[in-house]
């Protein structure tokens, strides 16, 4: 009898251990992925209601902290996990951009973000950006909640470096124009301490595998587009050469 | 589905702006006397409508969403941009956000069409009006007292309107403008100026505004009421306001003339009589060292004109001040702000005041997501007699405690108010978020204020600290309707001032 108590007792104490272990990693996720997201609430005395703007930025660690989350609450295997971690990188773009998640819940007078391209910039370092894309929907009319995503770019066009080396803290400017609330502010300020980003595993495993070779695989596109363009230039300038020769030719023999 | 079939027609009819011919009705089972008939034959012939391969329009029968969705497509593909009207582009936005999925699924690219819808609304002209609505019932213990800007002891008379103005006028020149009008008095626009983008990221924005350089230090939660800045919160301003951005930082400077519609006469010295206009000059540099640590400093000067003959007192003041923030996380933030006054020029002072008093702020801040059920605000506030605030509005939440006396003095400068005695004032505020209808808030302060100068209470000293107890709760029937109720004490060792109000707003936004 003693023996089936403490037997109860302790499958007991493992079940309320295990929760307690669930629970904390639960908060731990919770509290790396606040971590990456910033909410502010805005309201112009004397008016009731308010503009409520929080914007999560997908960093290395709030991706991987998300997929944890993600796989835990579902009960996922790691085939699943991985699974949805290649979906998951591949809609965000982490190769070329820096993504966001806007998502506003006003209850105030409507707001009008369009184009909501030139209401919000991004400093990097010393300068700043323009979203390479975003969703169509913040440009129009809104009152209630609306969300969506928002993307950066992340290397330069030209040179091809990426904007984030050597930049510890970055800024999102959101502009004052987007709501009466925010009239006086001219525009509200977002940053994040990027240097603290630790993404530990998210480029490892299947997953990243898979997105190596997708990425590779454009790369190899974008090299045979341009092998070819190369070729075609190159029979250009071999066909000019060739009736450039011919008419010296003729001419010479006049 | 039949009301949206309706509105769909509507739409593309007022947009097309078609000319006025009936157009042949292709549908068999749609009769000539019908009310649609004429609007249908037309959608028909743009191909926004197509009806059953047998021929027939089924107009009684109920439209899915994605048949709806298939006519909006259609719709913004063939809509005549330059003569759509500014409430045909609403409409259509509308429908295309209602149906962005269906219209996703159906393939078509809602992209492409956002992009046309922008283009119409350039079209129209790009003005955008927003504007909100609201109505106060408020009933007062105390018929003698003015801290609730209560005369009777009901009063449901303050109706309030405003509309907001938006103009992109070209790429980096904007206009705003709100109209405001609120019980007796006359409507007036109380905020109109452009917003110029400069190079080398300098911006102006000219004309009349609000510039609130220390909206970090209110409690904002419950959005009606709240305490005010020190210095820089100033609405109706006519200024040029001038910012340069950098990454981590912000320059920022105005310039503003006040002439005040009535003369400032003081009894008490004839000296300061007939002086009103000022020049109001200001300048500040915040910079964000990382997410956690920020700072900014700034420079108010306050410089009234001498002009009238024979006086030789002049009111001006000038004021320093600095504020520090600090997130130990995104939850727990510590802010405050220290300011130092010269007001070794401003005459007629508070007795005893001196001329350089100084005022600090120190706010603890928990957000709701750190406690999960409400949101915490602890607040200390030390202010030295004589301190002079352009803001009479200060530590004002629900009750005006600009017209609690021992607190101010009312300079007669329009806003221009001044410490009365030194003061000592807690606030502690919890807001609690329970959805997206409903939130809740408590607010308490305590004004711990040095005894009423002998000048001004008959040449004795007397107690007058107070406590203001609030409690209430908002309720969004939408995100543009919103219900409030509060209840406010203001419980002062001065009798007169003891009372307490019940306060019911309706609001409605659009």
């Amino acid at each position: 009898m003693k023996k089936m108590i403490l037997c109860i007792l302790f499958v007991f104490l493992l079940s309320g251990a295990a929760e307690w272990a669930e629970a904390a990693a639960d908060k731990r996720l919770e509290s790396v992925m606040s971590r990456w997201t910033r909410k502010e609430f805005y309201a112009e005395k004397d008016t009731q209601g308010g503009l409520e703007i929080e914007i999560t930025l997908y960093s290395a660690e709030y991706v991987e902290a998300l997929i944890e989350a993600e796989a835990e609450k579902n009960l996922w295997t790691a085939d699943e996990k991985e699974q949805y971690k290649y979906q998951l990188l591949k809609t965000l773009n982490l190769e070329e951009y820096v993504p966001f998640h806007f998502s506003f819940n006003n209850n105030g007078p409507s707001m009008h973000m369009a184009p909501f391209d030139k209401m919000v910039n991004l400093w990097l370092g010393k300068n700043k950006y323009a979203p390479a894309d975003y969703d169509k929907r913040f440009n129009f009319k809104l009152q209630g909640r609306r969300d969506g995503m928002v993307w950066f770019p992340r290397y330069d066009e030209k040179t091809g470096k990426s904007l984030l080396d050597g930049v510890r803290t970055i800024k999102l400017d959101v502009s004052g124009a987007i709501s009466p609330f925010l009239s006086n502010k001219l525009s509200v300020s977002f940053l994040w301490d990027i240097d603290k980003d630790n993404p530990g595993k998210l480029y490892a495993g299947r997953a990243a595998s898979r997105l190596e070779l997708d990425r590779l695989i454009k790369r190899i596109e974008k090299l045979t587009a341009e092998k070819k363009d190369l070729e075609d230039k190159l029979n250009e300038v071999n066909n000019e050469l060739l009736t450039v020769n011919k008419r010296v030719e003729e001419l010479q023999k006049q | 589905m039949k009301k949206i079939l309706a509105l769909v027609a509507v739409i593309a009819l007022v947009a097309f702006a078609a000319p006025a011919f009936a157009a042949a009705n292709p549908f068999m089972d749609v009769p000539m006397n019908h009310w649609a008939y004429d609007a249908i034959g037309q959608l028909a012939a743009r191909g926004v409508l197509s009806g059953y391969p047998d021929g027939t329009y089924k107009g009684n029968q109920p439209m899915t969403r994605y048949e709806v969705a298939s006519a909006v497509a259609r719709a913004l593909a063939v809509v005549d941009m330059t003569k759509a009207s500014k409430q045909d582009v609403e409409m259509l936005k509308k429908l295309v956000v209602e149906f962005k999925d269906e219209l996703d699924a159906l393939g078509v690219k809602v992209d492409k069409l956002d992009s046309r819808v922008a283009v119409l609304e350039e079209g129209v002209g790009g003005w955008k009006l927003t504007g909100e609505f609201r109505f106060d019932s408020r009933t007062t213990d105390n018929d003698n007292s003015t801290l609730y800007g209560v005369n009777n002891k009901w009063d449901q008379n303050t109706t309030r309107v405003r509309l907001h103005f938006y103009k992109q006028i070209s790429d980096g020149v904007s206009f705003y403008g709100r109209f405001h009008g609120a019980g007796g008095d006359s409507p007036k626009w109380t905020r109109a100026y452009v917003d110029v983008d400069l190079p080398w990221e300098m911006h102006l924005r000219a004309g009349r505004q609000s510039i609130d350089w220390e909206d970090a230090l209110y409690w904002v939660p419950f959005g009606t009421w709240q305490t005010d800045g020190l210095l820089t919160d100033r609405d109706g301003l006519e200024a040029f306001y001038l910012t340069k951005n950098f990454s981590m930082g912000q320059f920022g400077l105005y310039a503003s003339r006040k002439d005040s519609a009535e003369e400032v006469t003081n009894p008490a010295d004839k000296d300061y009589t007939g002086i009103k206009e000022h020049w109001e000059y200001a300048a500040r540099f915040v910079f964000n060292f990382n997410e956690q640590f920020s700072l900014m400093a700034g420079y108010q000067m306050i410089d009234f004109e001498n002009e009238e003959p024979g006086n030789t007192k002049d009111n001006d003041f000038a004021t320093w001040y600095v504020e520090p923030q600090v997130k130990f996380s995104e939850n727990f933030i510590l802010k405050g702000a220290y300011y130092s006054q010269d007001t070794e020029h401003f005459g007629d002072k508070v007795v005893g005041a001196s001329d350089d008093p100084s005022a600090w702020r120190a706010i603890f801040e928990v957000k709701q997501e750190a406690l999960k059920f409400t949101s915490l605000w602890l607040e200390y506030n030390q202010v030295d007699a004589g301190f002079v605030t352009p803001n009479k509005e200060t530590y004002k939440f629900i009750a005006n405690v600009y017209d609690y006396a021992p607190l101010y003095r009312n300079y007669g400068y329009g806003d221009f108010m001044q410490i009365q005695n030194d003061a000592d004032i807690w606030r502690i505020g919890a807001f609690q978020k329970w959805s997206d209808k409903w939130d809740t808030f408590l607010h308490y302060a305590k004004f711990d204020i040095d005894g009423m100068s002998p000048r001004t209470n008959g040449g004795s000293l007397v107690d007058n600290d107070a406590d203001n107890y609030s409690i209430g709760f908002n309720y969004h029937y939408t995100p543009a309707v919103t219900f409030s109720l509060a209840y406010d004490k203001f419980d002062s060792d001065i009798e007169k001032y003891d009372d307490d109000m019940i306060h019911f707003r309706t609001r409605v936004v659009f």
